[in-house]
């Protein structure tokens, strides 16, 4: 269970004090797939920051099943974004001159599993996001942008984490794929109980979620609620 | 794919730049690597010099040096009183003569020339006995300019040379020793046979300088004479120089009774228990025997060349800090330069959960991925050029101090008998200068290992620092521009 208390986040630009996240709070159930809807600018990028310890709220608190983010010190925080977060970005932030399998197998790397076991997830995981074969060797700055993206995707499920925190995840996929991987994720959130975060514009993908929220000038409020069985049915 | 084979493949990322690195590296590395190998040659010879003849003073009799001779010669009873010196391990006498080739010596005196220096008519400079015998051995080498003035000068006709002379061939020295050493204290190179045993009883048998022997192809167990007394050749020697291999050596009371001298040396070598006591016991010598009596010399070319050394090492090993250290800044600003450049990288890999050691560890196996090239070409640009870095270091620092050429001595040394106590006139340990040229600046495979390691080790401090700095950032502070 996640539970959001009080969260503010602000920057100094200049004279400006600017505050993109303005006291959010909201729980989030293991295994909830919610969205955040809202313009450009209206925070969403910085509250999935905060909620995958990337950052540090100026005040409030991320409670991850009863510990508190903001207790944490920077080892635990690392430990926390290797085994419980996975983050897919807005910019798919891979590392360009290592192949696809090597970006997938990265997060396992560093969680201790053995070559031959993150090498096996990794070719899995890149047939689940349905990048070919013959590309999944091949260096990232190769691909496209929605392979790139579906790669990225796959490395955020590398460690079977609690928490997908998915910045635009269909954003450079065509609407098939996208649709896939709207599916994907789903089922992961239905049958690994796993909890996703995603951040979008597309309002397709918003509405499959059970919990949609929307940002506006850092303030969140929530919109109806879907059932988990529409979720469950893609449309 | 591992931390090692990532590092290895970003190393590899911009090619051209790879190859600009690597190449500033190994002339960092190769300076610093040549350096360390003079230091280590230089330091080797420092402590040969040291151990070989750094404790060795010798006494001659007062005023022996000059040209005039000097006064009264050394004794036996001098060298009993040298042995009581406090930290005085060792006294060694020696006595020096002549010997001339009996057929040329006569044919000289039917001809109504200077039989040579003393001849039986001059003295020998300085605790030189006076007394030159004849040998069936012939010279090995002829007279130049300044064996003929010499011996013209200590000849019958006065110390002019106005009078043209015949030239002469070179006499024969001889030398009687109370120990297996040559007369500077060194221990002989013998070269076949064996010793002469005992040095302090009479014996027939001698040891001859290679080239003596080669030119009157002697050979071990060969026999010659001596005023018509056979020896046996028991050994041969090399002095390392040509004038100290025409030569030969019997044992001190051999010597002293065919010089008919039973009590006189020309000369005494004494050993000193430390290098710290050396100067102390110098002057508790010269105090013992009187200066008006015996000099007393500690080898001033051998402290120059020591000294002169000491320069070296010292420059030597500041060039090698200073390279290396060199080589340091040059990976640190190279790492920076390349953490700067790829803070966006560090930001995803912390994002994802990469710990600080594993950035570290990426950062600094990169770095000596780049070194481990740079020491490979450094380590070849070190085994070619630390020889003549050597030379040139130790010629820069010995023009005015020894001559530095192969082989050069100083005028004295030319002359058959020169110096009172029968060695080079640049004094007991004249030929020192010439260990300076003896320095090999080889690069061996220790000491260029321990420099590689050396470094390694500034090209861990120097990745880890930018990389572990890096790494503390909170990785959204290095992923700016994906957030506001």
């Amino acid at each position: 269970m996640i539970e959001v208390k009080n969260l503010v986040r602000t920057f100094n630009s200049g004279d400006r004090t600017i505050k993109p996240v303005k006291n959010v709070s909201f729980e989030l159930e293991q295994g909830t797939l919610a969205s955040i809807v809202g313009k450009s600018g209206s925070g969403k990028s910085t509250l999935l920051s905060l909620l995958g310890a990337l950052d540090k709220p100026t005040s409030g608190d991320v409670v991850v099943n009863g510990v508190s983010l903001a207790s944490m010190p920077d080892g635990k925080l690392t430990e926390y974004r290797r085994r419980d977060i996975g983050f897919v970005f807005q910019q798919f932030n891979l590392i360009p001159n290592l192949s696809a399998v090597d970006n997938v197998m990265l997060p396992m790397e560093f969680a201790g599993m053995r070559k031959a076991g993150r090498l096996q997830r990794a070719k899995d995981l890149l047939e689940q996001v349905q990048l070919d074969p013959d590309k999944q060797v091949r260096r990232i700055n190769r691909l496209s942008g929605g392979e790139q993206q579906r790669v990225a995707i796959a490395r955020a499920l590398a460690n079977e984490p609690q928490l997908i925190l998915a910045d635009e995840p269909t954003g450079n996929l065509d609407e098939q794929t996208g649709d896939h991987i709207i599916e994907l994720l789903s089922s992961l959130s239905r049958e690994h109980n796993t909890t996703i975060l995603v951040v979008t514009h597309d309002r397709a993908l918003a509405n499959k979620a059970d919990r949609r929220f929307r940002l506006q000038q850092g303030k969140l409020t929530e919109e109806a609620a879907r059932t988990r069985s529409a979720v469950a049915t893609p449309a | 794919m591992s931390v090692l084979a990532r590092s290895v493949g970003n190393a590899f990322r911009n090619k051209v730049r790879t190859a600009a690195v690597v190449a500033v590296l190994a002339v960092a590395i190769g300076l610093a690597l040549a350096m360390l190998v003079a230091n280590q040659a230089v330091s080797a010879k420092v402590q040969e010099l040291n151990a070989s003849v750094g404790t060795v003073l010798t006494v001659n009799p007062a005023g022996g040096q000059g040209f005039e001779g000097g006064g009264e010669p050394l004794t036996t009873e001098q060298a009993a009183t040298a042995a009581a010196v406090p930290n005085v391990t060792s006294v060694v006498g020696t006595t020096s003569f002549r010997l001339r080739n009996a057929a040329e010596a006569a044919a000289m005196a039917s001809a109504g020339a200077p039989a040579g220096p003393g001849g039986g008519q001059g003295g020998g400079p300085g605790g030189t006995s006076a007394t030159t015998l004849t040998t069936s051995l012939t010279a090995a080498i002829d007279a130049g300019t300044l064996g003929n003035r010499n011996q013209a000068a200590n000849g019958t006709t006065g110390a002019t040379g106005t009078t043209t002379q015949p030239p002469r061939s070179l006499p024969i020295t001889a030398t009687g020793i109370g120990a297996e050493m040559d007369n500077t204290g060194k221990a002989l190179t013998i070269t076949d046979g064996s010793g002469l045993g005992d040095y302090t009883a009479e014996s027939a048998n001698a040891l001859l300088g290679t080239t003596l022997a080669e030119k009157n192809g002697l050979s071990v167990g060969s026999t010659f004479t001596i005023n018509d007394q056979t020896h046996t050749v028991a050994g041969l020697f090399d002095s390392g120089t040509t004038f100290g291999n025409n030569a030969l050596y019997v044992t001190l009371p051999t010597a002293q009774n065919l010089a008919e001298l039973p009590d006189e040396l020309s000369s005494m070598i004494v050993t000193v228990d430390s290098l710290e006591n050396v100067q102390s016991t110098k002057a508790a010598l010269e105090t013992a025997l009187g200066t008006d009596m015996a000099d007393v010399t500690q080898g001033q070319n051998l402290e120059t060349a020591v000294s002169s050394l000491g320069s070296v090492r010292n420059i030597s090993f500041i060039a090698f800090v200073a390279a290396l250290g060199t080589a340091g800044l040059i990976i640190l600003l190279i790492m920076v330069m390349l953490v700067r450049e790829r803070r966006r990288e560090i930001g995803v890999l912390k994002a994802i959960g990469a710990p600080n050691r594993t950035i570290g560890l990426q950062f600094v196996l990169e770095a000596l991925v780049l070194v481990a090239m740079g020491s490979a070409v450094g380590a070849a640009i070190a085994s070619f050029a630390s020889g003549g870095i050597a030379s040139a270091l130790i010629s820069a620092n010995t023009t005015t101090a020894a001559p530095t050429r192969p082989g050069a001595r100083l005028p004295g040394g030319g002359a058959g008998f020169p110096g009172g106590a029968g060695l080079p006139s640049g004094g007991p340990f004249g030929g020192a200068s010439q260990l300076l040229t003896s320095v090999t600046a080889s690069a061996s495979p220790g000491v260029i290992a321990a420099g590689i390691a050396a470094v390694f080790g500034v090209a861990i401090i120097g990745a880890l620092v930018p990389a572990l700095l890096t790494a503390r950032i909170r990785p959204i502070e290095v992923l700016r521009g994906e957030y506001p």
